[in-house]
């Protein structure tokens, strides 16, 4: 009885910190943030009223909100997709033998794992109108007459992010799926291969099915972490130009700090979870990507 | 057989160009870095060239803040991964020999939390920072960093502990070791590189965060090197070279950990992302 009592405190002696620091830094937070979106609170004043839905009838009326969203959309969407063929593309190349390739590897690592402001800085300067080295190579070719404003376009500054954030999270894909397609066995190809498929049918038939649920899951993770991403956007463009590459964390942004007016800045973010809740669910019920496919038993 | 010959090498010449598209970034950042200012802005440019110099990094170090950036940046990761150590090996031991919930849920349960958005943490931190008179202060971002690392590291631990049986503990025990004798003799040095892997994993987080520090650290002098930098691309005459030499000097680290502690990056990388 002795060592069940000790054995208790021991327990909660290693696990309680951990949780008790958790619960006020994160969980009752989080939990106030989304009571926020019932109130109304300045950033100016101390005090706050209730006033129930109304910061969610307000929003849902604001047309700043549905055009984020829709950005939102876009972004997710569209740095998703890149990146999910850019990791499948590299992962496939580099899933070979050949001089040098821990260092390759390890050069395809990078982006990943570096400061979102490095990123974001060193594409402002390639991309850059007057100066920038991609405009000057674009002249140079021929290709075109005009410096491009890449991030200060309107019509180009989202498509520029897009290509910012895959360049840099599309090595994440790359890792995840070089990882997976290393564990699958290589009897599974040879068998493909006695059986007279050629390189194209081996990756349709054995490489896919196998890659299937790790892709899916990829695809899920990436897109909530795109749909939540702020710093890279906020990096490269501010939201701007106007509101072009203004996306939904922008904007709640932009509610908090610019507006001063946290109750709806929280309605906000409370909607992103909202939004991603629902889309994962719905994903769930499509795709399932915790189903295994039964592969050459 | 010419057909051949191209499906052999074919793959090596999309390996080159994909690796430019990766690599070039990197080389520019490199080279931009080293050039002095009355160059850099005369095209056509160069893709070689020997006329390098320090000047940018000299500017960086004299005429800048840059310092001071460091200086909080490098005490914000070194109270993160304190923390994370401590918290995350303690709770990581405790739930292996304890289990209430299992692995699946846990794991589910961080699907869950990813959904939540960053900026629902940070502006109630902000908020609660305010009233407590924290925000502006180191204590204030190191508790927001370990905030939002210390789940995946406490799944990072659990997951070490599990490989050290707790049969060996037990024997310590029957020897007549303590609890904590027994835990610290036993079956720490068998989670080390789980310490190792955490440590990593809150400094990159802790180094690389933007959006916390840039919202709760408002005083210039309290910045650190992601919101320093982002300064340095809002003044009137914008010094692009030496703007490159400062992300050359924050990249480092992570040079240094993907060449030099891959193994124990990997490990994190696997449970959590961003």
């Amino acid at each position: 009885m002795k060592e069940y009592a000790q054995n208790k405190l021991w327990i909660v002696g290693t696990t309680v910190p951990a949780l008790l620091f958790l619960t006020l830094m994160a969980y009752l937070p989080i939990t106030y943030a989304v009571a926020l979106s019932f109130f109304k609170k300045s950033a100016f004043s101390p005090t706050m009223s209730w006033t129930g839905l109304k910061n969610y009838f307000l929003l849902l009326r604001e047309a700043d909100l549905w055009a984020a969203l829709g950005r939102s959309t876009f972004f997710t969407v569209g740095s998703v997709a890149v990146q999910i063929v850019w990791g499948l593309g590299v992962a496939l190349l580099l899933n070979r033998t050949f001089r040098g390739q821990t260092f390759v590897r390890s050069l395809f690592i990078l982006p990943y794992l570096l400061p979102t402001i490095v990123v974001a800085l060193v594409f402002q300067w390639l991309l850059n109108q007057e100066y920038g080295v991609l405009n000057q190579i674009l002249l140079q070719i021929g290709l075109f007459r005009q410096p491009i404003n890449f991030i200060g376009g309107l019509k180009t500054a989202m498509y520029s992010v897009i290509g910012v954030a895959s360049w840099q999270y599309g090595s994440f894909v790359a890792l995840m799926v070089l990882a997976r397609l290393q564990a699958i066995p290589a009897k599974l190809y040879e068998a493909a291969r006695v059986c007279g498929a050629g390189s194209v049918r081996c990756f349709w038939d054995v490489t896919l099915p196998n890659l299937r649920t790790t892709l899916l899951l990829l695809a899920l993770l990436r897109g909530i972490w795109m749909f939540n991403k702020f710093d890279i956007i906020y990096l490269v463009t501010r939201g701007g130009p106007l509101k072009a590459t203004e996306t939904l964390p922008i904007y709640a942004y932009r509610l908090a700090f610019e507006e001063f007016d946290f109750g709806l800045a929280a309605g906000v973010c409370t909607f992103m979870f909202l939004v991603l809740l629902i889309g994962s669910v719905i994903y769930f019920k499509l795709f399932d990507p915790t189903k295994e496919i039964e592969v050459g038993r | 057989m010419r057909k051949g010959a191209i499906g052999k090498h074919l793959p090596l010449v999309v390996l080159g160009l994909v690796l430019g598209i990766v690599a070039f970034p990197f080389y520019w950042m490199l080279l931009s870095s080293l050039i002095p200012r009355t160059v850099l802005f005369q095209p056509p440019y160069r893709f070689f060239r020997l006329d390098l110099s320090l000047e940018n990094y000299r500017d960086l170090f004299f005429a800048t803040e840059f310092v001071t950036y460091l200086k909080n940046s490098v005490i914000t990761a070194a109270g993160a991964i304190l923390l994370n150590v401590v918290a995350a090996t303690l709770a990581g031991y405790g739930l292996t020999r304890f289990s209430f919930f299992g692995k699946k849920q846990f794991a589910q349960g961080t699907l869950f939390s990813y959904m939540f958005p960053p900026m629902l943490l940070a502006i109630p931190l902000y908020i609660l920072f305010s009233a407590l008179g924290m925000r502006n202060t180191y204590l204030g971002l190191i508790l927001a960093h370990v905030a939002i690392s210390l789940p995946l590291n406490i799944w990072i631990m659990w997951q070490y502990f599990q490989i050290v049986p707790i049969s060996l503990e037990e024997a310590a025990w029957i020897c007549g070791a303590s609890k904590l004798r027994a835990l610290r003799e036993v079956c720490l040095p068998s989670a080390r590189p789980g310490i190792l892997s955490i440590s990593i994993f809150s400094f990159a987080l802790s180094w690389n965060d933007f959006t916390f520090a840039f919202i709760l650290q408002t005083d210039k002098k309290m910045f650190t090197l992601p919101i320093g930098l982002a300064t340095f691309v809002e003044q009137t005459a914008i010094h692009w070279g030496m703007i490159m030499s400062s992300a050359v000097l924050v990249s480092l680290p992570t040079f240094g950990l993907v060449f030099f502690l891959q193994k124990y990056l990997l490990s994190g990388l696997r449970v959590g992302g961003k």
